[in-house]
């Protein structure tokens, strides 16, 4: 029902993104096949170019050709390298999932478990001292802490592989050791967003008399933080992971920069350097798609967590 | 049609209006007397006074090169040289002067154009919710693939910068002003304004508009860091700024290069841009907490 209502507003985004990444290379100034060729292409290859592209079609014609090619998985040929734009993004997509998933699981772990701490945390000194990392972590974007784990962990106490990747499926040990200094790096500015939502939510739970009442009652003090505090509080806390999880995705291509992994974040570099407009086109659309989506899942576990929204009291 | 006239601005109303506005100073004064609100004063005081000030202070400008390359720091290159022997520290304060530019453009033009585009829906229901879908497609692109198709449309530079920036910070601030409208509107004394016959967008203009100022000065310092953030970022992966040009992203990047021979390189530019942050988060905290208190 919920999701009912909800999906026009997404699939009016959804479109109206398909159509910025369209129109994006039309929107450069110059011929779009000049910019794809270079300056000194001949005019029999611009003509090609033209005709490959599809520029010699009105408008309209090109963007629901390019829509149905992407929805049908036909990507078209990548202009600097040649090859099939599919290709070119299978070979690189695994690292990518690799990274974004260990990383949304310590974004989350990390996140929840230091803003529960924070917020539940007795002596003053210790609050200070989790409220005062928590605030450095918030001023320190991916790139940052990127680099202070390399100087860290892999310069001064070198412990852990800086650079390069070794995947996962075909290296368990070796693989995770790549990927934990990334996944960290990626990881906790987002979870520190996240803490502090946790964080403030559960004080403002805490001073509900739905909570003096179980203390009252005779409830343990670990089952009131577990099912009474913790449960109310986990509401704006998704809806932030949903949102931050967009982030997260940016955040990648930086941290495939610094730390020399293949990606799709360094293969979305190198295309907008060499100008591939088409393989841009369907990172940016892919990104903004599960950035999305998952925006849409979170919405769904927070109307799951609290039933006042999933039977629609409010719209 | 109306029996009463609204009062036409007499010659009380600019004296009334300086008053007022030495009130709101001296408000935003008092914040900063908070130990936050100092604390970021100073910092970012520094910061702004030695960047805006550096043809001065080192007139030498940020491409002089010197003999020793990749060298540990010493008391005249704080950060150590890069590896062209170029000091550190004086590119570091240029690149602040860099970021800081980018910021002081972006900011306040997305400001009153996000402003404009939430409060859109006073002229024009339709309007209105043109102008919202347009802020939830900006809110759907992550940050750092908004820069990628802005560069990808007119290249990398200083001006895709402040145009990624300004659309980044686009929905924040017409939000903010969207909420303050709904919360405003229905308060008696904007009923009143309207029953002595003042038109909606005066309305809007004189008597809603000022009671965004603190959240909005507050939004402005929010946006200021992801400018930075998104500066960096962008700066790094090679489609920001331009080298030899420095900003704080340019020298993060090619610092990364060299971090196993000299860590300065690194550290530097990420202390000044620590510093530049936690002085914008400090002043962000000292404005709300002010707005609480009132």
């Amino acid at each position: 029902m919920y999701l009912v209502r909800r999906l026009p507003s997404v699939a009016f985004l959804l479109v109206a993104t398909s159509v910025v990444a369209f129109a994006l290379p039309r929107l450069a100034p110059g011929d779009p096949a000049i910019a794809v060729a270079g300056p000194d292409a001949s005019p029999e290859t611009l003509e090609l170019i033209r005709e490959q592209m599809g520029l010699n079609k009105p408008l309209i014609t090109q963007y629901l050709d390019w829509v149905g090619g992407v929805l049908t998985g036909d990507l078209g040929r990548s202009f600097t390298t040649g090859r099939p734009v599919a290709e070119l993004i299978g070979t690189r997509v695994g690292s990518t999932i690799e990274l974004a998933l260990i990383a949304a699981v310590f974004m989350v772990g990390i996140g929840i478990g230091l803003g529960v701490w924070t917020a539940t945390a007795r002596r003053p000194a210790a609050r200070v001292l989790l409220d005062g990392l928590n605030s450095a972590l918030l001023s320190a974007p991916p790139f940052l802490t990127g680099l202070l784990l390399i100087l860290l962990l892999g310069i001064a106490v070198p412990i852990l592989p800086i650079s390069g990747e070794v995947a996962f499926v075909d290296d368990p040990v070796i693989g995770i050791q790549y990927l934990l200094l990334p996944a960290l790096a990626l990881a906790l500015p987002q979870a520190a967003t996240i803490a502090r939502l946790v964080t403030a939510s559960m004080r403002t739970t805490e001073a509900e008399d739905f909570v003096d009442l179980a203390i009252a009652k005779g409830v343990s003090h670990g089952v009131v933080v577990r099912t009474h505090i913790l449960r109310n509080s986990m509401g704006p806390a998704l809806v932030t992971i949903g949102l931050r999880f967009g982030e997260l995705l940016a955040g990648a291509i930086v941290i495939e920069a610094i730390f020399a992994r293949h990606g799709l974040g360094s293969l979305a570099v190198a295309s907008v350097q060499t100008r591939d407009y088409l393989v841009v086109q369907v990172l940016i659309l892919a990104a903004v798609t599960v950035a999305v989506v998952m925006q849409i899942l979170t919405d769904l576990g927070v109307a799951l967590l609290d039933p006042r929204i999933r039977l629609g009291a409010t719209s | 049609m109306t029996a009463i006239e609204p009062a036409p601005s007499t010659s009380a109303t600019p004296l009334a209006r300086a008053h007022g506005a030495r009130l709101v100073a001296a408000r935003y004064l008092r914040a900063l007397r908070t130990p936050r609100g100092l604390t970021a004063a100073i910092i970012l005081g520094v910061l702004v006074l030695t960047s805006v000030g550096a043809p001065l202070l080192f007139p030498g400008g940020y491409d002089q090169q010197g003999r020793g390359a990749l060298a540990m720091p010493t008391l005249l290159a704080p950060f150590g040289t890069d590896e062209v022997g170029r000091n550190i520290f004086v590119r570091a304060i240029y690149g602040t002067r860099t970021d800081l530019s980018l910021v002081l453009v972006a900011v306040p033009i997305a400001a009153v154009a996000g402003t404009f585009l939430g409060l859109l829906g006073v002229v024009s229901r339709a309007l209105g919710s043109i102008a919202q879908r347009l802020l939830d497609l900006v809110m759907g692109f992550p940050s750092l693939i908004l820069g990628i198709c802005v560069v990808l449309v007119i290249g990398p530079g200083w001006t895709s910068l402040v145009i990624s920036m300004t659309i980044y910070s686009l929905p924040a601030f017409g939000r903010l002003a969207r909420a303050t409208l709904m919360a405003q509107e229905m308060r008696d004394y904007v009923s009143a304004a309207r029953m002595l016959g003042v038109s909606r967008p005066r309305i809007m203009v004189r008597h809603i508009l000022p009671h965004t100022i603190d959240t909005m000065i507050a939004q402005m310092v929010v946006a200021a860091v992801s400018a930075i953030f998104l500066e960096s970022s962008l700066s790094i992966v090679g489609l920001g700024v331009q080298p030899p040009e420095p900003s704080l992203g340019v020298l993060l990047n090619s610092g990364a290069r060299y971090m196993q021979d000299q860590p300065f390189y690194v550290l530097g530019p990420a202390l000044l841009l620590f510093l530049l942050v936690l002085g914008f988060s400090l002043l962000a905290d000292a404005i709300t907490a002010k707005e609480k208190r009132a």
